[in-house]
């Protein structure tokens, strides 16, 4: 059932669900008083900087550290050759490859480290990293990984054993290739795309950085670091160092942004980590912009091939996608072990799709490792572009509007839940709804019209579509683990003696506000006034263990644990109560906040009352005490969806795509946060609009990142982000305890198709089928010259 | 990078090759060299501040003579390395023309530039290097035709 809005049931001052409370952190943020990784100064502390290689393929020959050893303060310079003799040069990726932490004879990209100086100041490191002298061999540079595929290209990765001497990394498929190929081949039309979902890099804010401190005394490691995954850190630490889980404490503290880019765990961290065991003293270690641009995990970096089937009517009748994916030299993607191209099969999107076939190769080059989930749930990005443009064409080739022919094939509600050729089984949706009501708002029709005008004056106007479906909140156990970690999440709830709270949670914020929502949901729950909920996250010595922030996974799983832990303690108090009021359980009824005796509203007990009943007049035989800890194991995933509608202007005089309108209606289920919802809207918008129109790392044939500073990077701002327009369906999650489906990252995916549909549409009628992101001036302006436009 | 060009020089062929083949001479004409230390006849070392836009690094920069064929042909290899940034180019010189000159050299550059001095500044780097290059034959001309 979709409705346009839900009534909270708590009041204003409880805070429950559907409350726009304003976000418990930000009075420390905006007043400059968070505490990130690089505020966090501990005594006796010392500095790492790290050499880094300008080849992208180059032999060491030699590495001579003496004239740095020389230099005032360095107390270390650390190379791969150290490591080597500890085991430790190598370490292990979260996808189950290995990658470099320092090289002992090749370098594999550009920028790559390549020795490690420790000294007291940070500009004492800084400067000792320019006299450690590195002798290259150049080697021969892959950087297409169309070439790494052919026969003849060197071996990037002989390690690998001598039945894999090449360069695939893996193949991967999905759905039924028989069964697609003959529904393709018995098709009307079929209509092809190429497009290519460039390198990005998530760019956030706070750079990445650690500090490194072990105590020889109590062989202890403190790790502080800026981690969106803190305990499986905790557990690759260990399992890399030999060193007791017991004796590591991961502590992260505030996190300017993550993004997916603080999932995976850097060469740096482990230096450091072997630096403070080598010195006995906290060494810290912080990237600068350069280096987080050039040489931290990816994302995207997809070329793809996709076929949609057609009858001549405009039904669709298969999908069949064949995809490219540049790893660079290791395969460090953070995906689920079972989906290494993460959950990229959602690529048949809100379309009653008969069959499809999905196959993606992964290449090696000479590139960093990576193919993180930029804010988004593993690949959906890449998914939902190929087909939201590639229904676009489909539109276009069978002469139909696009919504009208997006209405025609979207899975209708009577569907739900809906399995998906490529085996997934959506658990709810109303895309009609959705897209009805963005056209609405937008004013599709009169759009149109005015298009038409203006296409018979020369001028240069387009409108774009998405209508996407996320898939989120990985996941169920039966089938979603990260280095064999099945991915669940956790809450613990411990109610105190006059009423208040804390939660801890194996989750982790970075910026999405966290501490407020998340004591939403056990104000919802329980009647505690959130206000007086305190969320804890981020340190592995208190926190539950879970599996932390990412793929917009917190709500749908720790969100659901805290739910599930309130109602555990909510039983709990239902006996006390009981207790108190001299009544059985069963006589009680639940209302906000309250346990009353049913049809006597004057005998209740608060929640308050309840929870120092708890502490001070417990029943005999009943613990004391009040908390509760649930792991939740989701039994499905959630799926998000959205339609949005994009117009843009192009100046044909510069190739410039203007945003002129952005209309975004989500559906994410039932909200915890109006607010908090709409910021996440706001800013993944923004970050949907970078790549496309802005954002690319690229490479010279050299494999030189040309992208390794924000004057190259571009990041819109505030001057470039058009006025978002919000609205909202709420079809709540069948499954999730709250109806809630995760938010984060619905913006991210739904934006940039929408925006290079609306250029694509813009340009249609000069023959224009596809241009890829980033849709620069210069990719406009010399199309516009092509086809002698001006 | 690939660069190329001719340069008509008013002097004896000969005297041109000479200059040409002595280290401390063309290297004075390099710009930002800052030293020369010459190994053996067909090996060199020089030091040299490059810059291209706000950044700039210090080069260490080792050069090879790897054909020479007296007066016509010389092939030169330079591997060069600063902190963060990394030069490889092979240079080819061909000299023509009467023996009493004037002397026309036809020269061309393979240049391979990496790392920073790559990357950030991958927009200026062919208009840079042009400019160096350019400087470095007027230098060896002037110098050659004064004396």
């Amino acid at each position: 059932m979709t409705t346009e809005a839900q009534a909270p049931t708590t009041t204003e001052e409880v805070g429950g669900m559907g409350h726009s409370k304003k976000r418990k952190e930000d009075p420390r943020f905006i007043r400059g008083q968070g505490e990130y990784i690089e505020d966090v100064v501990l005594p006796n502390m010392v500095w790492m900087d790290i050499v880094r290689t300008p080849y992208a393929h180059a032999k060491i020959k030699s590495i001579d550290a003496s004239e740095a050893l020389k230099m005032p303060g360095v107390l270390a310079v650390i190379t791969g050759k150290d490591l080597e003799a500890a085991g430790l040069h190598w370490m292990p990726t979260l996808a189950g490859d290995k990658q470099m932490v320092l090289p002992v004879d090749e370098v594999m990209y550009q920028s790559q480290e390549v020795a490690a100086v420790i000294a007291e100041t940070r500009y004492q490191a800084a400067d000792a990293i320019t006299a450690v002298y590195v002798d290259y061999e150049p080697l021969p540079v892959i950087v297409d990984p169309y070439k790494a595929l052919e026969p003849d290209a060197p071996v990037l990765r002989p390690d690998r054993g001598p039945d894999k001497q090449h360069n695939r990394i893996w193949h991967w498929e999905s759905g039924d290739r028989a069964a697609t190929d003959a529904a393709l081949a018995a098709s009307d039309k079929v209509v092809p795309i190429d497009v290519y979902i460039p390198r990005i890099h998530v760019a956030s804010i706070e750079t990445c950085g650690c500090i490194a401190d072990y105590d020889p005394v109590r062989a202890h490691l403190d790790f502080h670091v800026t981690s969106q995954a803190p305990h499986v850190y905790r557990t690759v630490i260990s399992l890399v160092s030999g060193i007791p889980e017991s004796s590591i404490r991961v502590k992260t503290h505030d996190i300017g942004g993550g993004f997916g880019g603080k999932v995976p765990v850097y060469p740096g961290y482990v230096i450091a980590i072997v630096a403070s065991l080598t010195l006995g003293r906290p060494v810290k270690w912080i990237e600068d912009r350069s280096e987080n641009l050039q040489a931290d995990s990816f994302a995207r970096d997809y070329h793809v091939h996709a076929e949609l089937g057609l009858t001549n009517d405009g039904t669709i009748t298969g999908l069949r996608v064949k995809t490219l994916a540049d790893h660079g030299y290791a395969d460090a993607a953070a995906d689920p072990s079972k989906y290494p191209a993460g959950l990229f099969n959602v690529i048949t999107g809100s379309y009653d799709m008969p069959q499809a076939f999905v196959e993606v190769d992964a290449a090696y080059t000479n590139k960093p490792p990576g193919g993180v989930a930029y804010r988004c749930s593993f690949r959906v990005t890449e998914a939902v572009h190929t087909i939201e443009r590639l229904v676009d064409e489909a539109a276009r080739v069978v002469g139909m509007d696009p919504a009208a022919f997006r209405m025609k094939n979207f899975i209708r509600k009577d569907q739900f839940p809906y399995h998906t050729p490529t085996g997934w089984d959506y658990d709810s949706g109303d895309y009609h709804t959705a897209l009805q009501k963005a056209l609405d708002m937008i004013g599709y029709d009169e759009l149109r019209r005015e298009q038409a005008e203006k296409r018979a004056r020369g001028e240069l106007m387009g409108i774009g579509i998405s209508s996407f479906t996320e898939i989120v909140g990985a996941g169920p156990s039966h089938d979603f683990d990260i280095i064999g970690i099945k991915m669940f999440d956790s809450a613990e709830i411990r109610v105190h003696p006059t009423g208040s709270a804390i939660l801890r949670l194996g989750v982790q914020s970075q910026g999405q506000g966290h501490e407020t929502t998340f004591a939403q949901i056990v104000a919802e729950e329980l009647g505690i006034p959130m206000s007086k909920v305190m969320v804890e996250e981020g340190d592995t010595d208190t926190a539950p263990y879970g599996l932390g922030t990412y793929a917009s996974r917190s709500t749908p799983t720790a969100g659901a644990a805290t739910a599930i832990a309130a109602r555990k303690i909510k039983e709990k108090t239902r006996l006390l109560a009981a207790h108190l009021l001299e009544c059985s359980p069963d006589d009680l009824e639940w209302t906000p906040g309250q346990w009353n005796v049913k049809g006597s509203p004057d005998r209740f007990k608060t929640i308050a009352e309840l929870a120092f009943a708890a502490y001070t007049n417990h029943p005999a035989g009943m613990e004391a005490g009040l908390e509760a800890t649930d792991y939740y194991d989701p039994p499905n995933l959630t799926f998000p969806f959205g339609s949005y509608i994009c117009v843009v202007d192009i100046d044909k005089g510069t190739g410039q795509v203007k945003v002129r309108r952005f209309v975004a209606i989500d559906d994410c289920g039932n909200i915890i946060n109006p607010m908090i919802v709409d910021g996440q809207i706001h800013g993944g918008l923004t970050m949907g609009l970078a790549p496309a129109l802005y954002e690319e790392i690229s490479y010279d044939e050299n494999g030189n990142n040309l992208a390794g500073t924000f004057m190259d990077y571009l990041l819109p701002t505030a001057l470039e982000t058009p006025a978002w327009e919000t609205g909202k369906t709420i079809t709540p999650s069948p499954h999730h305890p709250l109806g809630a489906k995760g938010v984060g990252e619905s913006a991210t995916v739904g934006a940039p198709p929408a925006i290079a549909n609306a250029v694509v549409d813009a340009l249609a009628h000069l023959g224009v089928t596809n241009v890829d992101i980033p849709i620069t001036p210069q990719k406009v302006w010399r199309i516009l010259h092509e086809k002698g436009v001006v | 990078m690939q660069f190329s060009g001719t340069v008509q020089i008013a002097a004896p062929r000969a005297r041109v090759w000479e200059f040409l083949m002595d280290p401390d001479q063309v290297g004075s004409c390099g710009p930002g060299v800052e030293s020369i230390e010459v190994i053996d006849a067909d090996h060199f070392k020089a030091k040299a501040k490059v810059g291209i836009g706000f950044i700039s690094a210090r080069f260490v920069v080792d050069m090879t003579v790897a054909e020479r064929n007296e007066p016509e042909l010389a092939v030169l290899k330079a591997h060069g390395q600063a902190p963060g940034s990394a030069v490889d180019a092979t240079a080819n010189m061909h000299l023509a023309g009467p023996d009493e000159g004037p002397t026309t050299m036809d020269w061309s550059a393979d240049v391979t530039i990496s790392g920073t001095l790559a990357s950030v500044g991958a927009r200026m780097i062919e208009g840079t290097a042009n400019k160096m290059i350019g400087q470095t034959f007027d230098c060896i001309r002037a110098k050659l035709e004064a004396g």
